[in-house]
């Protein structure tokens, strides 16, 4: 009753309810632009955050999820450039229909159905976190620095990229969480005589500069994208008849969403494929899929949909983000002075409660805003791309500047750009970076303090049960990650023979 | 040698680097059984190890004359083209070029000025032409964002030393 209350008071309340809206504009304006991810939306956020309010800064960077995931439909559907990575497999229907003249109706079936995934999606997240949290009284230091490690190697081994350079980009993470002054005896590590780096590397600057800033580098060296034929769409809602067509399609992806959102690493762009698959498999007329069919764009909507809101159910669970979007929204909470995880349900319940009530909003903000905001969207498509990018790396700037008023941290941005590019050159996957520099302090505040309880005996984490059970879970991620590699490689091995 | 091969090898190199400054990081008499240097270390080893692995795995796939699938980069499809050689690379320096470039011009000319230049030097350099609309663009642009930042959100951004000398 009392998460009920804390859900009510954000829903009753004027900054919460124009957070959610202002987030699912921005989302679904972010989403629509190729090459904005729904992580990118949300990083270019997170400077103005710091200002506001816990629980509306919260929502905002939930409901840009929302909002992306919705927004990448539209030029996947008009151009058959998805705007995000999860909306790919909407463009090949999406599409079909579009060149049939039913744009307007491509668009409100994956509007619909995104917002009927995304409510059982939080109806999901709702009714898996709180349990799970029930744990936090289990939880030692301990047990806390082996769910550090747990999660680093979950998402290093299920990340895109080999495992060996999942770890590794994992330890450069941590890495770069140790440069600053030590909170345990306050030595200076890695400063350099930097009085800038006495602090510490903020997250937020690693995340724009390895997320934005690393994307408009590639984005720089590709060509201009497609423009829409018509810029007079308008969404069609589908008709009853249509949505009992689309009934078995939408609880198919919603199913696959829930399932692929709570497993860290998986995301919306597996769960909307797996999604088609499924629903052409079932499907009354999958002699239609790939021609233009409805079902065919509302599984793969429902799906990530419903991921955009059970990807948070690791993430507050036990505070590891499964994908890039939700490392985001972690690191929101962070600026905020919350660490996610077991305890957050004890220390804020009102914010966990409070993003819950964030999301029912959102979804049906994208209802209204799905129809409002059409006509921006497509215009925006239209502008020219140097345009669009000269103002995000402009905003980049403008908005990392006014955290802390400082040009270094602008350097430091350019430098994770630098990285990020590296890393997606080399086919390193970067949020296990991102995650090794979140996590970092409570890997190593865990760490230090077992070791303290125990004079220096490391027996201490093979003791106490939760931590050895976590310990042995990511032993096991690890191994089954590298049999997973020897297998795929015999079996090319195998072909190419 | 795979490509693999030559980024392990580096790594190792950082590697040992990072341990050797780790090494140097000063014991406090404020420190626990662990100390300041003791995750440094064990960091700077983990990512030795794992250079290794990498090192010898490309060392194997070497001798046998065929890449492991799982060693292949693997990025988003179509987020490099291959066939472009090191043209996108020289594009995406040139947009890190352009940041530099402006972080050291802004405390000379001020964020108004600054940030009009450099919507349009990035618009320029994205495949935008020189003519009167991305003229046009660009100071709208940057008078938005000076309205937005230091008008309404009142960031104090460098005002440039020029405005001063002007005055």
């Amino acid at each position: 009753m009392e998460g009920l209350s804390y859900a009510w008071t954000t829903m009753t309340s004027l900054s919460a309810i124009l957070a959610a809206f202002a987030g699912v504009t921005w989302g679904t304006l972010g989403g629509a632009l190729p090459g904005i991810s729904p992580s990118i939306a949300m990083a270019l956020l997170l400077p103005f955050t710091y200002t506001m309010d816990p629980i509306p800064a919260i929502v905002l960077l939930a409901s840009t999820y929302v909002g992306a995931e919705y927004g990448g439909s539209i030029p996947a559907i008009l151009i058959r450039t998805p705007g995000t990575n999860a909306a790919a497999a909407t463009a090949i229907d999406g599409y079909e229909m579009a060149k049939q003249g039913q744009a307007g109706e491509a668009l409100g079936i994956s509007l619909v159905t995104g917002v009927i995934g995304g409510l059982i999606g939080l109806f999901f997240l709702v009714l898996l976190t709180e349990p799970l949290a029930k744990v936090a009284l289990a939880f030692t230091p301990p047990a806390y620095f082996a769910l550090g490690i747990l999660g680093l190697s979950v998402i290093a081994s299920l990340s895109q990229g080999s495992l060996v350079k999942g770890l590794m980009a994992g330890i450069l993470g941590l890495m770069i969480a140790t440069i600053g002054t030590d909170p345990v005896s306050g030595v200076n590590r890695f400063t350099y005589g930097s009085p800038e780096l006495l602090g510490g590397v903020p997250f937020i600057l690693v995340m724009v500069g390895v997320f934005a800033v690393s994307e408009l580098c590639i984005q720089a060296g590709k060509p201009a994208w497609d423009r829409p034929e018509s810029t007079k769409i308008r969404v069609k809602l589908p008709n009853l008849a249509m949505l009992r067509r689309l009934n078995r399609p939408t609880m198919i992806g919603s199913g696959i969403g829930v399932f692929e959102g709570c497993m860290p690493g998986a995301g919306g762009s597996i769960a909307s494929f797996m999604a088609y698959n499924e629903a052409r498999r079932w499907s009354r007329h999958p002699e239609e899929f790939g021609k233009g069919s409805p079902e065919a764009i509302a599984a793969p909507e429902a799906a990530n949909n419903t991921v955009a809101c059970t990807a948070l159910v690791p993430t507050l669970s036990f505070g590891i983000p499964g994908s890039n979007s939700t490392a985001i929204l972690l690191g929101g909470l962070l600026i905020h002075g919350m660490q996610p995880g077991p305890m957050l349900f004890v220390q804020r319940p009102d914010v966990v409660y409070g993003l819950f009530g964030g999301l029912l909003i959102a979804n049906f903000a994208m209802l209204i805003v799905g129809i409002l905001i059409q006509a921006p969207a497509v215009w925006l498509v239209n502008r020219p791309k140097p345009y669009l990018m000269a103002a995000i790396f402009a905003l980049i700037f403008s908005g990392i500047y006014s955290i802390d008023h400082s040009l270094f941290d602008l350097y430091i941005v350019l430098l994770a750009g630098a990285v990020g590019y590296g890393m997606r050159l080399l086919g390193f996957p970067y949020l296990p970076l991102v995650l090794g520099l979140v996590l970092g302090y409570m890997i190593e505040s865990n760490y230090r303090r077992s070791l303290l309880l125990t004079n220096g005996e490391h027996r201490v984490f093979f003791e106490d049960p939760v931590s050895l059970g976590l310990l042995i879970t990511a032993v096991v991620f690890v191994i089954g990650s590298a049999i997973r590699d020897y297998r795929a490689a015999r079996r090319q091995k195998d072909r190419a023979a | 040698m795979p490509r693999d091969f030559w980024i392990g090898l580096v790594v190792l190199g950082f590697a040992a680097l990072y341990r050797i400054e780790a090494g140097k990081i000063r014991l406090s008499p404020l420190d626990g059984p662990v100390g300041a240097p003791g995750l440094p270390k064990l960091l700077g080893l983990a990512l030795g190890i794992l250079a290794i692995v990498m090192i010898v795995r490309g060392l194997i796939e070497h001798f046998r004359g065929r890449a492991a699938p799982e060693t292949e980069p693997k990025v988003e499809p179509g987020e490099f083209d291959a066939s472009l050689g090191l043209r996108p690379h020289l594009r995406a320096a040139g947009i890190l070029a352009i940041g530099i470039g402006y972080l050291l011009l802004l405390p000379v000319i001020g964020y108004a000025l600054g940030i009009m230049a450099l919507i349009l030097t990035v618009s320029l350099y994205i495949g935008a032409t020189l003519d009167i609309r991305t003229i046009a663009v660009a100071v709208v642009g940057g008078a938005a964002f000076h309205l937005l930042f230091v008008e309404f959100l009142g960031i104090p951004l460098p005002k440039g030393m020029l405005l001063g000398m002007l005055r």
